[in-house]
């Protein structure tokens, strides 16, 4: 059995000793009064009165006795009448002596006052005697023993109450010193037990106390794992420090408690995303029931979907079938009895084809609406088969799913939507370049046939033709290649706007694109008498389309030289400038009436003078370079006076 | 005598080149699709053949692809007559085995011309 180590034990026991000690210090005192007192009393009411009235029987018959003889001798009767007043006092002292002795003294005090009364007897007889007589002298003789053995016994009295006074005195100072010495001991007893009790309870409560509020200065100091100690120390502290152990481990609970809700909230919020994340309602869907399963904890998740939402179907379940038979329940039950922010746990009020599925199943069940803004899109149900009723965390991070799924849902709606929109648009977009291209490709074959027979009169694989004829079929084969020009432009054209150019991006060499242009350019300009001159930086890249650039350089500079007349100039300039490309493409041609520079980019559109001066043309080629330029992120500009010239700008970013 | 296997669904178009191919002194067979001018290459092993990409049921690029698959017509010089330009059908045509491709609208003149490089070229 353990020790009892209690500080009140050992506390009840010091002051238990204190006060026994202070208690018998006290009786010791007492007892010592008593003692004094009753030491006291026998001198003052016994000893000492015995004494006075011993002395005062020996003065009174002195007093008598020398009454008597002087009388005898000289017969003075003053001197009898003093010795009657003696034998009156006698009378007096004598009773009073013989009332106060008794124990020890009677027999003394007896015999002193039998002697007495016998020379009482001798001095009346004595004094009946003849004064001055020899009677009165043998008298005289006679009495003198007689008194001599009264004072003998006087005396011896007076001696023994002197003894015995001295005895009591001596004994009431010893008392004392022992007395004095008693209290003193006990004393210097109790203080020592009273100190050493104190002492040794400090040490056994301060130590202890001082090394537990270690502990609770660690555990404030984040040591969380700090324990303090219940095998050490007294009872009490042993009790607060086991008390300061469960208060850690509770606060230990409380923050483990605390740490799975935030953990949790984590894996909802992660969940939340990865639900957001899907661009299928059916994925989104699939990802809240198996994350409800397993973020909430649920042997069953159902959603029901509110009809005519969307066209995943009606009922979705984590697994297909639930012993409860609850599933089957719930899926006959519809969820429009639920309204936005919603819900109900099992035992709440509610329809009947929901309680009734539920009526006798004794696991918990949760259902939390799903809205996608004030729009009821479903209900999500979580059911356990057993256990205990859906905590608040627990209520509130379904909330959470429930909504992160609404909103999924929701988005997922519109980016379906949004998806047959586009496929929509790109359909028609495919229809349009497809249609674009079975036409120029129809009318291709037919322009090829016209083409090739046109080419076979014309080299005369059929006969020899006259000037007449020739001339007619060269008209044929002229507007054959106008045609051809026109359906190649629309084409392009079509296809830049389509979108199906922009994919090629990488570094252009625009020295060598412009000497590849001007290659291609100058048998023209030749037969025209056009001089082409050339501006550009010694090195010049850019990150551009490679094809679409030629073309721009191809159409500007065919466009130049065709407006051109004899005799004038092409110049193509190409240089840096800051983080753009400056290209232009100067002619000394004919130039475009102020009016129409406006509408120079717009398809089909030929300037007046071109079309005066019969020079052949779609009215594409600006309307391609200008959507190239477009595509580019670039800019382009046309200065132009009639008569004198036009150069064309055009400023592209370097990437 | 050098034959050449020309194939084209339009007639116009096939009389044409014919014409032309004839004229340079070359024999030609003419077919109007794909399937005949498979079964044609197999039959009279011409020593060229120009195919129209775009024909009812095989195409010209088909129509090559299979007769690169077979040793038997594998070293038969191909070229391709295509309506489009876009640069899928000129690589389609090429990874499909085609030695040159001429684009609708052609001069007969320039075809008969490639066509007779080709022919050199394979010769020499």
């Amino acid at each position: 059995m353990p020790r009892n180590r209690s500080v009140g034990h050992l506390l009840t026991r010091a002051f238990g000793a204190v006060v026994g000690l202070i208690v018998a210090t006290g009786g010791a005192e007492a007892t010592a009064l008593t003692l004094q007192h009753r030491v006291v009393k026998q001198l003052s009411e016994y000893v000492q009165p015995l004494e006075l009235a011993n002395a005062e029987l020996r003065t009174t018959l002195g007093d008598a006795q020398r009454g008597l003889r002087g009388y005898l001798l000289t017969g003075d009767g003053q001197l009898l009448d003093s010795y009657y007043a003696a034998r009156t006092a006698y009378e007096q002292s004598g009773r009073e002596l013989s009332d106060l002795a008794h124990s020890d003294e009677r027999v003394s005090v007896d015999e002193q006052l039998d002697r007495a009364d016998e020379w009482w007897r001798l001095a009346e007889q004595q004094r009946l005697a003849p004064p001055r007589s020899a009677a009165a002298a043998a008298y005289v003789n006679q009495g003198k023993p007689l008194f001599q053995a009264f004072q003998a016994e006087n005396e011896k009295l007076d001696a023994s109450l002197a003894t015995r006074a001295a005895d009591l005195q001596r004994r009431s100072s010893r008392l004392s010193e022992v007395t004095v010495a008693v209290v003193v001991a006990l004393t210097v007893l109790a203080a020592v037990v009273a100190l050493g009790a104190a002492g040794l309870t400090a040490r056994r409560i301060t130590r202890p106390l001082a090394r537990v509020g270690a502990v609770i200065g660690r555990r404030r100091a984040g040591e969380l794992e700090a324990r303090a100690d219940p095998e050490r120390g007294p009872t009490e502290i042993r009790a607060v420090a086991l008390a300061i152990n469960e208060m850690a481990e509770e606060h230990e609970r409380i923050r483990r408690a605390e740490d799975d809700i935030a953990r949790l909230r984590g894996e909802v919020r992660a969940l939340g995303y990865r639900i957001r994340a899907h661009l299928k309602v059916e994925d989104a869907v699939r990802e809240a029931i198996e994350g409800a399963a397993a973020t909430v904890g649920a042997d069953h998740v159902l959603l029901r979907l509110a009809p005519g939402q969307t066209d995943v179907p009606a009922v979705v379940s984590l697994r297909d079938e639930h012993a409860g038979g609850v599933l089957a329940g719930l899926t006959e039950s519809d969820v429009t009895w639920l309204r936005t922010g919603d819900v109900w746990t099992s035992g709440d009020p509610g329809p009947a084809a929901e309680t009734g599925a539920l009526a006798a199943f004794p696991g918990p069940v949760l259902t939390v609406a799903v809205s996608g803004g004030e729009e009821l899109l479903g209900a999500l149900t979580l059911i356990r088969d057993a256990g205990a009723a859906w905590n608040p965390v627990e209520v509130r991070l379904t909330e959470v799913i429930a909504n992160d799924l609404g909103r999924a849902v929701h988005l997922a709606r519109l980016y379906e939507r949004e998806q047959q929109l586009v496929a929509r648009l790109r359909d028609l977009d495919t229809a349009k370049t497809d249609f674009m291209s079975t036409v120029s490709h129809e009318l291709r074959t037919p322009l090829t046939s016209i083409a090739g027979y046109v080419e076979l009169l014309l080299d005369a694989e059929a006969g020899e033709l006259d000037p007449p004829q020739r001339k007619m079929l060269d008209v044929i084969a002229r507007n054959t290649r106008r045609l051809r020009e026109l359906i190649e432009d629309m084409l392009t054209l079509s296809k830049i706007e389509s979108g199906s150019f922009r994919t090629a991006r990488s570094p252009v060499d625009l020295v060598a694109l412009t000497d590849h242009a001007l290659a291609a350019v100058a048998p023209a300009a030749a037969k025209a008498g056009v001089t082409l001159c050339r501006e550009v930086d010694a090195a010049l890249e850019l990150t551009a389309d490679n094809e679409q650039l030629d073309r721009v350089l191809m159409n500007l500079l065919s466009n130049a030289v065709k407006f051109t007349p004899s005799g004038g100039t092409v110049t193509v300039s190409a240089r840096r400038e800051g983080d753009e490309v400056h290209l232009a493409v100067a002619d000394t041609g004919m130039g475009i009436p102020p009016t129409e520079q406006q509408q120079l980019f717009a398809r089909f559109f030929r300037a007046s003078n071109a079309i005066h001066q019969a020079i052949p043309g779609t009215g594409l080629g600006l309307a391609i370079v200008r959507t190239i330029v477009d595509n580019h992120h670039g800019r382009i500009a046309v200065d132009s006076a009639e008569g004198e010239g036009t150069t064309v700008r055009i400023e592209l970013p370097l990437r | 005598m050098t034959v050449v296997l020309v194939a084209d669904d339009d007639a116009d178009i096939r009389d044409l080149v014919a014409f032309k191919l004839e004229q340079a002194g070359l024999e030609v067979v003419s077919v109007e699709d794909g399937q005949a001018a498979l079964e044609q290459a197999r039959l009279r092993r011409p020593t060229l053949a120009v195919l129209d990409v775009s024909m009812p049921g095989l195409s010209g690029i088909d129509v090559c692809r299979m007769l690169r698959a077979d040793p038997a017509t594998a070293g038969i010089l191909v070229i391709m007559l295509t309506a489009r330009v876009q640069e899928q059908d000129v690589e389609g045509g090429f990874s499909a085995g085609a030695d040159d491709y001429v684009t609708k609208p052609f001069s007969p003149r320039e075809l008969v011309s490639r066509i007779q490089a080709l022919l050199t070229r394979a010769r020499a």
